[in-house]
């Protein structure tokens, strides 16, 4: 270390130098970890101004309403009611987290998009990062945001209804298969959005496009879905119903939490319903993995 | 461990449809700031990108700080620093953050990036502007945090692409101050650039391509030395030296008064003494002109190296 000016009485401006780096250093891992932590970072609006702030977090305490009302009334009528007035069972809500896909068409553009078009891309292929480790950091943060705001409100439900029953101890041990379903089919859920959106995403370079995209393919699938299956009666369903995709993964949501699809759902009564959703299920995750591999297929570029 | 060679290349070729982009490379190059030379075009980025990895040769080998890419990019990479020519900063975050997070994806673990962050940032005289974003920042400054960010993960080789580029004269002294203090730190440089100044202002080891060809490489000094200009002042008389060296079978050319000759070696310039001797002629002044790099580029470009 140099001082640059030397006058004692007016103190020193010191040329610091060049101090190398000779502590750990990790390799692919640790930077595929560090991009995970980035995207977030970036999606959850940390580090940033509180507009980018603000759409996450609305929507964590939009999805978690619905736990804390359900726990308000079963406070409420605690001592008027025999039975427990449920409003909204833990698979109703597995159901409810659907609408983070919004939030997904909000964030997976914002996640995806700017690397491309700030050409930042270059910069992250020059550290030790394959285009694979990309995709896993970029759809894994994705997905366990998704995760974390699906499953928190299940947490707050769970807890809430444990508090305001009679026994908590009854409660728990009575609904000890919830500790697994709700959890496995929240990450079905999170995983099947999460690559739908950063695989759209990952086909522009801008934000608008890439969100629209997503609000359209669920509004058009939707509605297709809809009028192919019109009106129909319980069990009597039509596998048209599949190629809605925002509502594909609820399918295996009803195969975990009952073991078959719900009667009430527009693919109810198809036979080998579960199967057809799980096998499209499936060649979703196929085509939107293989669709981000190739668009980060960084040799040969 | 650190070899003696920064960048070995052995046939290097790369080719795509169409284009030959790269053509039969084969140099050493020692440590040290190094200027890849050529015009748009020649090669460079092309270069840049085979020495990262992330594009791989038609042909040949190429071994970097003593690794070979074709068997370990992500080696190489974790040795390397890169700064593009282009923009590539995003744009809505703070220098601080952007040099914290590519220190990360260097491997440096989260507190030990954020920390030498700071360091580089100041190293490169952004420590005012570190929690700015990135959007209010000027060319100059926007320079600066590339080179910080390619700075960041301590590398032993930094690729720096045209980093002078759009920078006004005095960023432009600045960055190539930054560059030469670099070799004072033991980080080698690797500076493709189409600005031989450039070059010539902080490089010890020149490589000049061409059209994917080799023109020459080798030590800055080395280079002019070899292709220098005699000046000889003879006064008026200076058509007959021009005249008699053509005799000799030595190249001359008078210009405003004085005598320029050109010579390869010693043995030619006792040539020119003996030729003024025997003319008898008044040798007023006779110094070894330093030619430019342009000057070596543009007389070597096209003939083989």
């Amino acid at each position: 270390m140099s001082a640059l000016t030397g006058d004692p009485g007016a103190g020193a401006v010191y040329d610091r130098g060049y101090r190398p780096y000779d502590g750990p250093r990790g390799r692919r891992g640790a930077a595929t970890f560090a991009l995970y932590k980035a995207s977030i970072r970036r999606a959850l609006g940390l580090r940033r101004s509180w507009r980018q702030k603000f759409a996450p977090f609305v929507l964590l305490g939009v999805v978690t309403i619905p736990a804390i009302v359900n726990v308000g009334i079963g406070y409420v009528t605690r001592d008027r009611l025999a039975d427990k007035l449920e409003i909204i069972t833990y698979r109703d809500y597995v159901g409810v987290s659907s609408a983070l896909l919004l939030f997904v068409a909000l964030v997976a553009p914002d996640v995806m998009c700017p690397d491309r078009r700030q050409r930042v891309l270059p910069l992250m292929f020059a550290r030790p990062l394959t285009g694979i480790d990309y995709v896993v950091a970029k759809v894994g943060a994705i997905t366990s945001i998704l995760f974390a705001f699906s499953f928190l409100p299940q947490v707050v439900l769970f807890l809430g209804n444990m508090l305001v029953s009679d026994s908590a101890s009854e409660y728990f041990t009575g609904h000890l298969d919830v500790l697994w379903k709700v959890p496995l089919s929240v990450l079905v859920l999170s995983v099947y959005y999460a690559v739908v959106g950063v695989a759209i995403a990952a086909l522009t370079n801008r934000r608008i496009v890439a969100g629209a995209a997503v609000i359209g393919l669920l509004l058009i699938t939707s509605i297709a879905s809809g009028v192919l299956v019109g009106d129909f009666r319980p069990g009597h369903g039509s596998v048209a119903a599949l190629i809605n995709v925002w509502t594909l993964p609820l399918y295996l949501r009803d195969v975990v939490f009952l073991g078959n699809i719900s009667r009430e759902s527009p693919l109810g009564g198809v036979a080998n319903g579960g199967l057809y959703a799980l096998a499209l299920y499936l060649v979703v995750l196929f085509v939107g993995a293989g669709t981000l591999l190739y668009r980060y297929r960084w040799v040969e570029r | 461990m650190a070899t003696s060679s920064l960048l070995r290349l052995d046939g290097l070729t790369k080719q795509y449809p169409g284009v030959t982009a790269l053509d039969d490379l084969t140099i050493d190059v020692p440590r040290g700031l190094v200027g890849l030379v050529g015009a748009n075009g020649a090669g460079k980025t092309t270069m840049f990108r085979l020495l990262l990895g992330i594009s791989k040769p038609t042909h040949g080998r190429i071994e970097v700080c003593g690794i070979d890419v074709g068997v370990d990019p992500i080696g190489v990479r974790s040795r390397l620093g890169y700064m593009p020519e282009h923009d590539c900063l995003p744009l809505d975050q703070t220098a601080a953050d952007v040099v914290s997070t590519f220190g990360e994806l260097s491997g440096l673990p989260a507190r030990a990036a954020r920390q030498r962050a700071s360091d580089i940032l100041d190293l490169v005289g952004l420590d005012e502007a570190r929690f700015r974003p990135i959007s209010g920042f000027s060319t100059g400054m926007r320079q600066r945090t590339k080179l910080a960010q390619a700075l960041v993960g301590d590398p032993e080789l930094v690729l720096l692409d045209e980093p002078t580029a759009g920078l006004d004269p005095l960023g432009r002294e600045e960055m190539l101050r930054l560059v030469a203090r670099l070799g004072t730190f033991g980080i080698s440089v690797l500076m493709a650039t189409h600005l031989l100044d450039d070059v010539q202002q902080v490089c010890d080891h020149v490589v000049m391509i061409d059209a994917g060809r080799l023109v020459v490489s080798g030590g800055t000094e080395s280079l002019l030395e070899r292709t220098g200009i005699l000046t000889v002042d003879v006064g008026p008389r200076g058509d007959e030296l021009v005249a008699h060296l053509a005799q000799l079978g030595v190249a001359a050319v008078a210009a405003e008064g004085l005598v320029e000759v050109t010579v390869e070696g010693d043995q030619q310039m006792d040539v020119v003494r003996d030729a003024i001797a025997d003319l008898a002629l008044p040798l007023y002044r006779l110094t070894t002109r330093l030619t430019s790099l342009d000057e070596v580029f543009l007389r070597l470009a096209g003939s083989p190296a």
